[in-house]
């Protein structure tokens, strides 16, 4: 009898097998059409022309990591099955893989976080910040800081770390990174610059003081991108140019709120009725829900502290939040007044040229209110929003890879290719301290 | 600056049954025959098909089977060239039944477990649909004591008590990220329990075609302090205490079947059933945490299923005294309705071929075997409410074996 259990086992597992080997080799199957085509593109040299959202610039600074995810390495990836070939970018060391170092989320109590700065392995190679030469050829351009301005601006070269990281020594100063972009041999790019032409002042409150925060003049930068461009196209390259997004969609502007410090200051003084700004019209008034208060002042350290004369800051109109500290409801209507100008601008050039158009303006908008993807809630929150990095402008992995989605369905539906979208729930949010 | 985890984004933890959860293996002869049979007096698993032909079966028996089911699924993200199929694993559905009279005499008891639902689907931990499952194993068992009572010789009717036990453990992965990147993770576990039963009628006319009419109620499930474990990072610990648990209904449908059973021959019968499954109780589905938090909130996320449909087809051949043939088609019509597809289930119309055979070793002892095929329809979907976008195909393959003593 005991044989006999053995043998049923046996035939029972023997059978258990053979079932197990025919039905793995019938598999269900289905068919794609993505990764076939290039359509009317050739995507066999690939270049993209931007600033840090381009370059993979993410948690307040320019890292590995970051890098490897900036949205043009992903897309580039995903061209490789429509002809693609490789696609270089100037990527730290390993050794120096913290670059310009960059923000980590330390710790989460109740809510509050705390943000500390990485400062090891970094790639900066002296005391004034500036950073390891990459030598060697480039097909992601980004750098972070640049605008469509100082694109055409040559000593820019030698004030920005990013772009004289890249550049020779007899460059430096001397060729802007107009010039620097040229030459390259491509035959498709992407040009997703003009952000920082209003973000610059916006990030600075709407207050200029240097060339980095000025907010570009409409018709300059009609002029300057329509350089751009043309330059791009002058061997009947296609393309994908993308909009600016709006300022007040990021979680820079939108954290910090009127009404949460409204809450904060009642919750020590019950007495407390209102916050004090001061705008850029150099008036003082009550903020409203209107007025936009920067991320960098919930840890500045200023809010309630009181004065020589004893009255706290921001909650008396003889001490109000300092100008540069808020985007004012005036402001934020000139800077969005001047974002659209810039948008009309950048889509009239691409509709001219017959090139892709990634409205990232109108996407990011849609992400302001939320959206869902792959089971995914994406906003623009900060830290828990998913797509925004810790400094609350740039993207995470998980932004970049939603954004070269964008990106791609642009260049899919323009050019008739079948690029296949990249899987973002590859892609990782923010990291929580465990 | 408190409320910033306020926003945290988790849709629902949520699974669903549909009739890609049914499963119709519920005895070997009747799965042979594509699932039909419920107007016909064939053996003991009419505990199952009809309570009302039990009465009608000539012999007591006894019998235990299995089929072990393969679920195939493949998924493609809209846009994407990679295509990811679940796991190779084997979920083992099983039937018994027993049925004694006092021969010669008007009635008959019986007693089934089977398992009429169930899912077993792993999808792993990386695919792309992973933040709205990554794996669901599902087994509902019901026990059914039965009692059959021939009524006059043409007309016999039954009815059986359910008794369900449901086990459930879901898995997907959260999006929030540990320091090296991985993601989070839920799992789901619990047990329930919940009841119904089993009616049904069979006739048959003075020109041997014979009649079915069936109800099976539906059975709401109701499972009470199942475990819910988050795996985050610490800092998020808070919002997802550890050691919660939940609370959540399922609802198991109502069936009605119209069977019809036709001797063509002496040695062939031809059995056809239509089924009328009543899904529509399943609109929601809802999910009751014993510790709520800002970033952990009950839910309810709507399935607004409608109810589904199957028709089937089967013939039983009996080719000597001892070897018998049967084959079977069918059709399924989904009660998924589009929007509401997900990976759990990943349902659409299908297609069923069934093939089957059985040998009397002796005249107590009878051994019966099948094959089950179904064909789930391509179905490019996205889900309303996790914004999973792709196209799901699923083949279903389960073999089966039984073992019969009569007496």
């Amino acid at each position: 009898m005991v044989g006999a259990s053995k043998m049923k086992k046996y035939i029972l597992n023997s059978f258990l097998a053979a079932v197990i080997l025919f039905a793995a080799s019938c598999k269900p199957e289905i068919d794609a059409v993505a990764g076939t085509s290039a359509g009317q593109a050739n995507f066999s040299k690939y270049i993209a022309v931007g600033n840090s959202l381009t370059s993979g610039f993410a948690d307040g600074g320019l890292y590995l990591e970051g890098q490897k995810v900036a949205y043009p390495n992903l897309i580039a990836a995903q061209m490789t099955t429509v002809g693609g070939g490789s696609f270089t970018s100037p990527f730290f060391t390993d050794a120096q893989a913290n670059g310009s170092g960059y923000l980590t989320l330390s710790a989460l109590v109740n809510g509050t976080p705390t943000l500390t700065p990485v400062t090891n392995n970094l790639a900066v190679r002296d005391a004034s910040g500036r950073l390891t030469k990459y030598t060697g050829e480039v097909q992601n351009l980004g750098i972070p800081g640049m605008r469509v301005d100082l694109a055409f601006a040559a000593p820019f070269g030698a004030a920005n770390p990013y772009l004289e990281r890249l550049l020779s020594d007899t460059q430096v100063g001397t060729v802007s990174y107009f010039q620097f972009i040229q030459g390259r041999n491509h035959t498709f790019f992407s040009l997703w610059l003009g952000n920082n032409d209003a973000l610059g002042y916006a990030t600075n409150g709407g207050v200029t003081t240097d060339a980095t925060n000025v907010l570009t003049d409409k018709s300059t930068f009609a002029l300057l991108y329509s350089n751009l461009v043309n330059t791009l196209t002058a061997g009947g390259q296609k393309g994908v140019v993308a909009t600016i997004p709006d300022v007040t969609s990021i979680p820079y502007f939108n954290t910090v709120t009127v009404a949460a410090l409204l809450n904060a200051a009642k919750a020590i003084n019950p007495a407390a009725a209102a916050i004090y700004i001061q705008t850029g019209a150099g008036a003082v008034r009550t903020a409203t829900a209107e007025d936009l208060i920067r991320l960098p002042f919930q840890s500045a350290g200023l809010f309630g502290v009181p004065n020589a004369s004893g009255l706290p800051y921001g909650l008396h109109p003889l001490n109000p939040i300092a100008n540069n500290w808020v985007l004012d409801k005036d402001e934020i209507a000139r800077i969005k007044d001047y974002v659209l100008s810039y948008n009309s601008t950048i889509k009239s050039l691409a509709d001219s040229k017959g090139l892709a158009i990634a409205d990232t303006y109108t996407y990011l908008n849609q992400v302001k209110t939320g959206i869902v993807l792959q089971g995914v809630g994406i906003n623009s929150a900060f830290i828990t929003g998913g797509a925004f990095s810790l400094d609350g402008v740039h993207l995470t992995p998980r932004g970049n890879a939603v954004i070269a989605n964008v990106f791609i369905d642009a260049i899919n539906g323009k050019y008739g290719s079948n690029i296949p979208t990249v899987d973002i729930t590859q892609y990782r949010g923010v990291k929580f301290p465990n | 600056m408190k409320k910033i985890l306020l926003s945290v984004i988790l849709s629902a933890p949520l699974w669903v049954f549909g009739q890609g959860f049914q499963v119709n293996l519920q005895g070997q002869k009747q799965i042979g025959m594509a699932g039909a049979g419920s107007a016909l007096a064939l053996d003991e698993a009419s505990v199952f098909f009809n309570p009302g032909a039990v009465s009608f079966l000539e012999k007591n028996s006894i019998s235990a089977g299995v089929n072990p089911l393969l679920f195939k699924s493949a998924f493609q993200r809209t846009g994407s060239n990679v295509t990811e199929d679940v796991k190779n694993k084997i979920a083992p559905p099983f039937e018994f039944y027993a049925v004694w009279g006092p021969k010669s005499n008007k009635w008959k008891l019986g007693l089934g477990v089977y398992t009429p639902f169930g899912g077993l689907v792993d999808w792993g931990d990386n695919w792309s649909g992973k933040y709205a499952l990554t794996s669901l194993n599902l087994k509902a068992i019901y026990v059914q004591p039965t009692l059959s009572i021939k009524i006059t010789d043409q007309i016999g009717i039954g009815a059986g008590f359910v008794y369900n036990h449901g086990d459930v453990n879901l898995q997907r992965a959260l999006p929030v990220n540990y320091p090296d990147g991985r993601s989070g993770k839920v799992t789901l576990d619990g047990t329930g329990k919940g009841y119904g039963w089993n009616a049904g009628i069979y006739i048959k006319t003075l020109s041997d075609i014979t009649f079915a009419i069936v109800h099976k109620s539906k059975v709401i499930t109701k499972l009470e302090g199942g475990s819910a474990e988050f795996d985050v990072p610490n800092s998020l610990r808070t919002s997802f205490p550890a050691g919660n648990t939940f609370n959540a209904e399922l609802p198991l449908p109502a069936t009605t079947t119209l069977g019809i059973g036709i001797p063509l021959s002496k040695s062939t019968l031809l059995a056809f059933d239509a089924s009328w499954v009543q899904w529509h109780i399943y609109q929601d589905l809802a999910f009751d945490y014993a510790t709520n938090t800002s970033a952990l909130a009950d839910t309810k996320s709507a399935r607004n299923y409608r109810d589904g449909s199957s028709f089937k087809l089967g013939i039983n051949h009996q080719a000597s005294d001892k070897l018998a043939l049967r084959a079977g088609v069918g059709y399924a019509f989904t009660p998924v309705q589009n929007g509401y597809v997900t990976p759990e289930a990943p349902d659409a119309d299908r297609y069923i071929l069934s093939a089957g055979a059985g040998y009397s070793v002796t005249s107590k002892f009878e051994v019966n075997a099948s094959f089950f095929f179904e064909d789930v329809k391509s179905r490019k979907q996205k889900n309303i409410e996790t914004g999973l976008d792709g196209t799901f195909k699923t083949l279903v393959y389960a073999p089966g074996i039984s073992l019969t003593y009569k007496w």
